[in-house]
């Protein structure tokens, strides 16, 4: 190896990002040549001195807005404030990144869902409009019952990630509450039914999909909702 | 506990040089990750550090246009590319200060690679997500800014 080519693999060296034969090749030439080593050597310095001597700058306290109960949110349309909401959401999805809970994930997907724009990708209560629509976008079919006559009426669809998943978000409603019901292969593990945060999630699986309830709705409502959607689904 | 927001600030700090600017910055790259964030895959650390990063390069741009068109404005100096030259090295001194300093004189997109790999310990593939370049693109500027760095503490004559 020669001092040019050395010289442009130093940093990545240093880094740690080479892999193993041209690092030996470095080391190598690090080895028989005094003038790289020097530089190396600085480089390894200023390295040092930029980890130690430069501060790392924290977020102010504006930026980290306090924990405040997810009950005190207001639930659908109007009234949201959306700047506020949107720090304390943005907490909640990266925490969920960080340490992944699916109870977490689907209650925040729910909330998030109520925003404006965002309820919906597919606005249709006809469940032969909805079906369809995720041909193609998720790698396979939800149930989608009609479920107007039992005071479910179908809203519509959207696509929602979830835990690494690409799934399926159905959308009932009951009064003026929203049900979300997400859609996802019956492999994934977690949020067996539950409450959280004054939200109440069931679960079922039909075939080989399972499916999650989320809602503010009474908890005896979401229990009807899923007998009946197991009924007809 | 908002575990990114401490780096997100740290990067927009580093880029804008100032606390209120970096405030902003991060407010406005939080919305923007509210609403994109159907759109995730994989990581969100760099995810969304890609957000915060390009947040603070159009506050820089939008500062750089405000400035030209507020002042008379004689091209700012250029530094001249100095580069490290072991032949010509004197003692390099490695003070807080001299080195804040010199870190504030780099172009941001260079400053940015010490940030995120010095301060930030991301790996390459990271730093390539957020800065949006390919990572030959991260290792050149990366030493290039540790070059330069060197360059301006040891004062080479240019």
């Amino acid at each position: 190896m020669i001092c040019d080519e050395a010289r442009i693999l130093l940093g990545a060296y240093e880094d740690g990002e080479l892999p193993a034969d041209r690092r030996q090749e470095v080391e190598r030439h690090l080895r028989e040549c005094p003038e790289c080593a020097e530089r190396f050597g600085r480089f390894l310095k200023l390295g040092d001195a930029i980890r130690t001597q430069l501060p790392t700058y924290r977020a102010p306290d504006s930026l980290k807005p306090a924990a405040r109960p997810v009950r005190a949110w207001p639930v659908f349309a109007g009234g949201i404030a959306t700047g506020a909401i949107a720090f304390l959401l943005i907490g909640l999805l990266i925490q969920r990144r960080a340490v992944p809970d699916l109870t977490s994930e689907l209650v925040s997907d729910h909330v998030r869902s109520l925003m404006a724009d965002h309820l919906v990708d597919v606005p249709s209560s006809d469940k032969h409009t909805v079906k369809p629509w995720f041909l193609g976008k998720v790698d396979f079919s939800p149930s989608v019952p009609d479920l107007k006559d039992h005071g479910f009426p179908l809203i519509g669809g959207r696509l929602e990630y979830v835990d690494g998943h690409q799934g399926a978000a159905l959308v009932y409603m009951r009064a003026k509450h929203v049900i979300n019901v997400l859609v996802l292969p019956a492999t994934v593990e977690g949020a067996p039914a539950s409450d959280r945060d004054g939200y109440h999630i069931r679960h079922w699986k039909i075939g080989d999909l399972g499916y999650w309830a989320v809602s503010d709705v009474a908890a005896a409502d979401l229990a009807e909702f899923e007998k009946e959607f197991l009924a007809k689904g | 506990m908002l575990c990114h927001v401490d780096a997100a600030y740290n990067l927009a700090r580093w880029l804008l040089g100032d606390d209120h600017d970096a405030e902003d910055a991060v407010q406005e790259a939080n919305l923007r990750a509210l609403k994109a964030y159907g759109g995730l895959r994989g990581d969100a650390k760099p995810w969304y550090l890609a957000i915060v990063r390009n947040a603070s390069m159009n506050l820089i741009r939008a500062r750089k246009r405000r400035q030209e068109m507020e002042s008379d404005s004689e091209e700012v100096a250029m530094t001249g590319d100095r580069t490290f030259d072991p032949a010509k090295m004197t003692e390099i001194s490695f003070d807080a200060e001299r080195l804040r300093i010199a870190m504030d004189a780099l172009p941001p997109e260079w400053r940015e690679m010490i940030v995120l790999r010095e301060l930030e310990q991301m790996s390459y593939r990271e730093m390539s997500q957020v800065a949006g370049v390919p990572i030959g693109t991260v290792m050149s500027r990366l030493s290039r800014a540790r070059s330069r760095l060197l360059a301006v503490l040891a004062e080479v004559p240019e």
